[in-house]
């Protein structure tokens, strides 16, 4: 198994997938790119994962209210679009984009309902956005998709690939 | 020929529309009072007089019913003197009506394009939001007798309701929508003394008694049965979420694509973000479906409409907005509760 962990959130993978996680020191440009936490590859794909955990705020944050805002739908969105968009250039300048891309999203609160996870994930294929325009000029997809989940949704959809909580 | 176009111009809360339109499925979404129903009123009238031959502008205000049937009321409301303007085009064929906010009657109306367009008539029906099938005994008569408020969509589905069956077997695409509606309403509709009932293995069961989603979906399997719906068709269902349990929009919207690609044309209101979603989900490459978002414009209010063909594009979306909201309100309760 590898894992991958991200605050007190870690994934399971099988042992010799693909996977890299970014940080300071791996990624050498993050005084200008943002990046996901994790691009991890199986066999069909590059799946880019980003992690967003209420528990895995900095402690110092002291503003309740700047802290939730975060997690409000138009300043989520711009963050998962930006970190996307710049870790797909990083990939691409690395010339590590040979699969389709898929973009997982984990937000850690389990009271999301799942009416409330798709209409995130329709948004963010919006804004992203997964299809090109209208003319078909675009020859290919930047993104196949995009997915949201919480971790029990998360666990649901890839029990070979547990999610779980470090403290629990 | 399905219909292609409606234009209008001071027509009930319009000021100016040019409402492009799908040969398959249009779905209407909207605030309320974005003129969703309005515009599915509108285009019936004009599908329904294509085959009686009736007057237009004396079946909107039998379909609209202004008060004291005054059919000036359908003009958009200002100080002044002003006249509307409404088009109904099916390709090359189009039906126009003009009329003043004084017109009192349908006789100062001027219409123009009726001898063409009943030409090439087409089969309609509108179901409207409330359900009708269960008080249907003696309504008929009733309507035809007495000056009762009820707008006329809700005799004509009866009207449509009551035609008895095609002649023949019913081909195999028809067989097969029919034959999966019976599987959800378990059974199918049979007709005594103008009371419609269930039958099924245990026997007949009254509308009356019958929940109220199923005896819409009971309407919807008469429409096809007797031959209402057929290529050529135009399908008119406002609100076809009302009174059905989301489990059963699956099958509903499988049916529509279903209509839709035999050849019928069909128009929905919704305010469902389960309806709008399982479209999305069950279309497919080949299937033309067309989301029109009725909204008012920011600077004037006016309305207008974007036209979408895929449901991320759709802008904008009011019943996504609301799933935001409530994202939104959930996330800050759950994240107050954390402690920082």
């Amino acid at each position: 198994m590898t894992t991958l962990k991200e605050g007190s959130l870690q994934i399971r993978f099988p042992r010799g997938t693909n996977v890299k996680k970014f940080d300071d020191s791996t990624h050498g440009l993050s005084h200008c790119m943002k990046a996901v936490d994790f691009v991890v590859e199986l066999t069909d794909r590059i799946c880019f994962i980003e992690i967003k955990d209420p528990d895995n705020l900095p402690a110092q944050a002291t503003d309740k209210q700047e802290f939730a805002g975060k997690f409000l739908a138009d300043k989520l969105d711009a963050d998962l679009i930006h970190k996307f968009r710049d870790s797909f250039l990083y990939e691409w300048a690395c010339d590590q984009v040979g699969k389709p891309i898929h973009y997982w999203v984990v937000i850690g609160l389990d009271s999301l309902t799942d009416a409330e996870l798709l209409n995130r994930k329709d948004a963010l294929e919006r804004k992203l956005p997964v299809r090109g325009p209208s003319s078909g000029k675009w020859k290919r997809n930047v993104v196949e998709s995009c997915l949201v989940f919480t971790m029990k949704t998360w666990n649901r959809s890839f029990p070979q690939f547990p999610m779980s909580r470090m403290n629990s | 020929m399905a219909i292609t176009k409606l234009s209008l111009e001071r027509f009930t809360a319009f000021r100016r529309l040019e409402f492009p339109v799908s040969p398959g499925i249009n779905v209407l979404v909207g605030a309320n009072g974005t003129g969703k129903t309005h515009l599915m009123k509108l285009a019936y009238a004009a599908c329904d007089i294509s085959k009686t031959g009736g007057g237009f502008a004396e079946k909107l205000i039998r379909v609209f019913m202004p008060s004291g049937r005054a059919l000036g009321r359908l003009v958009r409301r200002q100080k002044l003197s002003s006249r509307c303007t409404v088009e109904v085009h099916r390709g090359r064929h189009k039906l126009k009506a003009s009329f003043s906010n004084h017109a009192a009657g349908s006789d100062s109306a001027r219409v123009t394009g009726f001898k063409g367009w009943t030409d090439s008539p087409v089969k309609s029906v509108y179901i409207p939001v409330k359900e009708m099938l269960s008080n249907a005994p003696g309504f008929q008569s009733l309507y035809a007798q007495r000056e009762i408020h009820f707008e006329e969509v809700y005799a004509d589905v009866l009207n449509r309701a009551y035609e008895p069956p095609l002649r023949g077997p019913a081909d195999k695409d028809r067989k097969r929508l029919l034959t999966s509606l019976q599987k959800v309403i378990d059974g199918n509709v049979t007709i005594n003394n103008e009371e419609f009932f269930l039958r099924n293995k245990q026997g007949n069961l009254e509308f009356s008694l019958l929940a109220e989603g199923m005896r819409k979906l009971g309407l919807l399997w008469l429409l096809i049965q007797n031959g209402t719906l057929l290529n050529g068709s135009v399908l008119f269902w406002d609100e076809p979420e009302t009174n059905l349990n989301p489990k059963l929009f699956g099958p509903v919207i499988e049916i529509l694509l279903k209509l839709q690609r035999m050849g019928v044309q069909i128009f929905i209101a919704t305010h469902d973000y389960t309806i709008l979603k399982e479209l999305d989900l069950q279309k497919e490459e080949q299937d033309k479906v067309a989301f029109h978002s009725l909204h008012r414009e920011a600077t004037r209010g006016e309305i207008v409409s974007n036209t979408a063909y895929s449901y991320v594009d759709i802008h904008p979306n009011v019943i996504a907005e609301a799933f935001t909201d409530l994202y939104d309100r959930e996330v800050t309760r759950s994240i107050n509760g954390v402690g920082v």
